[in-house]
């Protein structure tokens, strides 16, 4: 199976598919994040840090409300691939969302999304042969498996703000003795890896679906 | 049968004569006659004088009833009197009088309950079979609906009733109180355009409106003090004749979301309005709205029957009576609380 | 949730224009599977053909100004997110917020699997009936289930959120996870199992006030009671354990008192 893979988005007209490639090892990020800095329009990209993303599902639905946005004229950054990477963010704060969820200098792991769309039309095999000559890293599938070797769980929690509240307080966790609720903490004591996971994803796609709503 | 029925829970004084001919049979008004007591603008009505009033009047609404119906004393079956809810001085009042024409003409008396005789009137009068009942007036705004021998209330106002919040405001406004505050009130509402931001408050099937009466109370000083201020949407210059428009958009939307919520409750698609805000033609129209959205209808009626009146009493005084219903003179008491569950329904299925 | 589908009726029979979100396309279009006064429920899928989703729909209501239509729809769907997004932070169980339009009036939701505590009782009384056994024996499951609705609404109640419709029909009981079911018919001792899951926070409310919370206690009692007389006499088992899911419960308990005498109603002024 290819690397790259492309992705029709449920809910989303067919004209508008995205592709998508997960590098580790990166060694070029400062060339690539200049080149978004100049506004290279050869690099119209998503460039997102893979190790603030959860999961596959994390990165889909910050595509989801990116290409939703642009179909409703309601973005709020420069264009798609930059909304993708503020779709990301729990809060209204454009240029915090790119220095959080966006790559910097320090990069290694690269999580790369394109949007294809009926103006600018982009096919996977060119998508791929521009990475191909434009990332200097490996390539690797854009699994949940590889993705969760990636991801910084402290980092996330910390920018999506998951460790206050009460969801590992002591008092409150009696109920799960009689097995009421699954999955519920993220810090989870006696949960397994993967239902911890999907909880911190579900509370990931919550404040993503929330954002600049509370506080 | 025939019974004669007075109501004076308010500022209402009606007296109205009623035949109820054989089963099935629509019943016939005979007389359904009213004199209110209007209060000038910006004032209220007091007990104390509304009881004077009533008292004023009721032997002559009585007379006068009784010539028109044109029966005797001997065609009366039963006197219908209202026990409550209301305001406490003018229901007695009106007690008082119904126990002398009980003892002068040596009849049976039957305490009504008010909510329940606006119910059996206007389902009397619109043929509505079933349906989800709006009750709003001055002092009362209930959403029920018939089961088991009772009418249940399932949503209601948990402060100040509807009609009372627009009373009120007329009120601050000083418009006049002839024919009455909310007509009036809605005639302005009739030229108004900019919709003001009021709070909504809806809570499952119940409202409340005080919190809505000091806002636009608020929106009314600061008109008073500026009268040059400006629709932050229209950019037109706010007028008092907005504030009434916003006002009944507001509480109206209210009403119909909680009526339409206790219909999808127990899968009607019937509304009965009754009540004296039940008259108001936008109100109608909305709940019109709602009910066809939903493949339904709505039932209003006009201000003789929507508007208190004594015919209601003396019909669903009857209703009772024909089962064997009674209130002895010792117990012709009335009540300023008197829910509309409380009243078993005897005479449906 | 409910398994029967209700096939949209005359409240979309006017063809009013649907929120994009129904126009693009997806695996399997939106099924309709509940219809209340304000919200529309279908079940769909987020993403991806893989994941389904419940989809909350409130469309706009033509009796009342476009304005307040606009306000209120915007309101009610921010604030139902807001309630389940920090429920689930808390550790409450209710289903996951995925996605929302609250100009166009939706909410995308987790997809909770398995079925409303009302349907399993009655089947689980009714199969009980079938077999002729006794009220009052034999029935620890529904004792369990009981303390685990106890527990569930205790967690709901600690954060400071009422749910406002708290009936059998709102309360989930969702398969635990990966137990995968041996193609046995269900024996009865299983048809009270699962973990409880709130759902449907449309008249949810951040509140604290122990009124608010008895009366969502009192409603839910009622609602017990509506099913099986015996189903209220054990809802003491909700009340013994929502006593002790967090301080302040108690005074809780004791209003329900109040609310119960008075019946949810007050007294009313004529």
């Amino acid at each position: 199976m290819a690397l790259l893979q492309t992705v029709r988005l449920e809910h989303l007209p067919y004209s508008h598919e995205i592709h998508i490639a997960l590098y580790r090892d990166i060694t070029n990020a400062s060339f690539l994040q200049q080149q978004l800095l100049d506004g290279n329009t050869n690099f119209e990209y998503a460039l997102i840090d893979a190790g603030v993303v959860v999961s596959k599902i994390h990165a889909l639905a910050a595509a989801y409300r990116a290409v939703s946005d642009l179909l409703e004229n309601r973005l709020r950054s420069r264009n798609v691939h930059s909304e993708i990477v503020f779709s990301l963010s729990p809060n209204n704060n454009i240029a915090e969302s790119f220095r959080r969820f966006g790559i910097t200098t320090s990069t290694t792991s690269l999580l790369i999304i394109k949007v294809s769309t009926p103006s600018s039309p982009a096919s996977a095999s060119e998508v791929q042969a521009h990475l191909t000559s434009s990332i200097e890293g490996e390539q690797v599938p854009f699994e949940d498996s590889v993705l969760a070797e990636m991801t910084d769980v402290p980092r996330v929690k910390k920018i999506y703000k998951l460790n206050s509240g009460g969801g590992g307080g002591g008092a409150k966790r009696n109920g799960q003795v009689n097995g009421g609720i699954e999955g519920l903490s993220v810090n989870g004591v006696g949960m397994r890896n993967g239902d911890e996971r999907k909880e911190l994803e579900n509370l990931v796609l919550g404040a993503m679906a929330l954002r600049g709503v509370t506080n | 049968m025939i019974a004669i029925g007075l109501e004076g829970s308010a500022n209402k004084l009606g007296v109205g004569v009623i035949s109820h001919p054989a089963p099935g049979k629509p019943a016939q008004v005979l007389s359904n006659i009213r004199h209110t007591f209007v209060t000038p603008p910006g004032e209220g009505f007091l007990p104390k004088d509304t009881a004077k009033h009533h008292r004023t009047w009721v032997v002559r609404l009585v007379k006068e009833a009784m010539t028109e119906a044109g029966v005797s004393i001997n065609d009366i079956d039963c006197i219908c009197y209202t026990k409550g809810p209301g305001m406490g001085a003018p229901l007695q009042s009106v007690a008082v009088a119904a126990r002398m024409l009980s003892l002068l003409w040596q009849k049976e008396l039957v305490g009504v309950n008010h909510c329940v005789g606006h119910i059996e009137m206007g389902r009397e009068i619109t043929g509505a079979d079933n349906p989800v009942v709006l009750y709003v007036s001055g002092g009362n705004t209930q959403v029920i609906a018939y089961a088991e021998q009772r009418y249940r209330i399932f949503g209601e106002a948990l402060d100040i009733a509807v009609g009372n919040c627009l009373d009120r405001f007329a009120r601050t406004l000083e418009i006049s109180n002839d024919p009455a505050p909310g007509y009036n009130i809605e005639q302005l509402a009739k030229k108004g355009r900019a919709l003001l931001d009021l709070p909504y408050a809806v809570k499952g099937m119940d409202c409340s409106f005080s919190g809505i009466l000091a806002s636009i109370d608020i929106l009314a000083a600061e008109l008073k003090a500026n009268p040059e201020q400006r629709d932050s949407i229209t950019g037109e210059v706010i007028t008092p004749a907005d504030l009434c428009f916003s006002l009944q958009e507001t509480v109206f939307a209210m009403l119909v979301e909680i009526t339409e919520r206790a219909m999808a409750h127990v899968g009607s698609n019937q509304v009965l309005i009754v009540g004296g805000v039940g008259c108001n033609e936008r109100l109608q129209d909305m709940m019109g709205i709602m009910a066809r959205d939903r493949g339904g209808s709505v039932f209003g009626m006009d201000e003789r029957f929507a508007i208190d009146n004594g015919i209601m009493i003396a019909h669903a005084g009857l209703e009772a009576y024909k089962t064997g219903f009674t209130t002895p003179l010792e117990e012709s008491t009335c009540t300023q609380r008197f829910r509309t569950d409380e009243v078993f329904v005897r005479w449906r299925d | 949730m409910e398994a029967q589908a209700i096939h949209p009726c005359a409240a979309n029979s006017d063809e009013r224009v649907l929120p994009s979100i129904f126009r693009h396309p997806s695996a399997a279009a939106p099924l309709l599977i509940t219809q209340g006064a304000e919200a529309l429920l279908y079940r769909s899928t987020y993403l991806l053909p893989s994941t389904p989703c419940a989809l909350k729909y409130r469309p706009s209501k033509p009796y009342r100004h476009p304005i307040l239509d606009a306000r209120l729809t915007k309101h009610r769907i921010l604030s139902e997110a807001r309630v389940l997004v920090k429920c689930r932070r808390e550790g409450v169980p209710v289903p996951a917020v995925y996605a929302l339009d609250e100009a166009a009036g939706w909410l995308m939701i987790e997809w909770i699997e398995g079925e409303v505590v009302r349907i399993r009782l009655n089947e689980w009384l009714k199969r009980r009936k079938e077999e002729d056994i006794a009220e009052g024996v034999d029935d620890g499951e529904l004792l369990e289930l009981m303390t685990r609705v106890g527990s569930a609404v205790g967690r709901l109640h600690a954060i400071g959120v009422v749910h406002g419709d708290l009936t059998t029909s709102n309360l989930m009981l969702r398969p635990r996870s990966r137990e995968v079911s041996n193609g046995d018919s269900e024996t009865a001792s299983k048809m009270l199992d699962g973990n409880v899951v709130l759902i449907d926070f449309g008249l949810a409310s951040q509140s604290q006030a122990d009124e608010d919370r008895a009366v969502d206690l009192y409603v839910l009692e009622r609602a017990f009671g509506s099913t099986h007389p015996r189903a209220e006499s054990l809802f003491v088992e909700v009340l013994r354990e929502y006593g002790r899911s967090f301080k302040g419960a108690n005074v809780v308990l004791k209003k329900l008192e109040d609310v119960r005498m008075r019946g949810r109603k007050r007294s009313m002024l004529g």
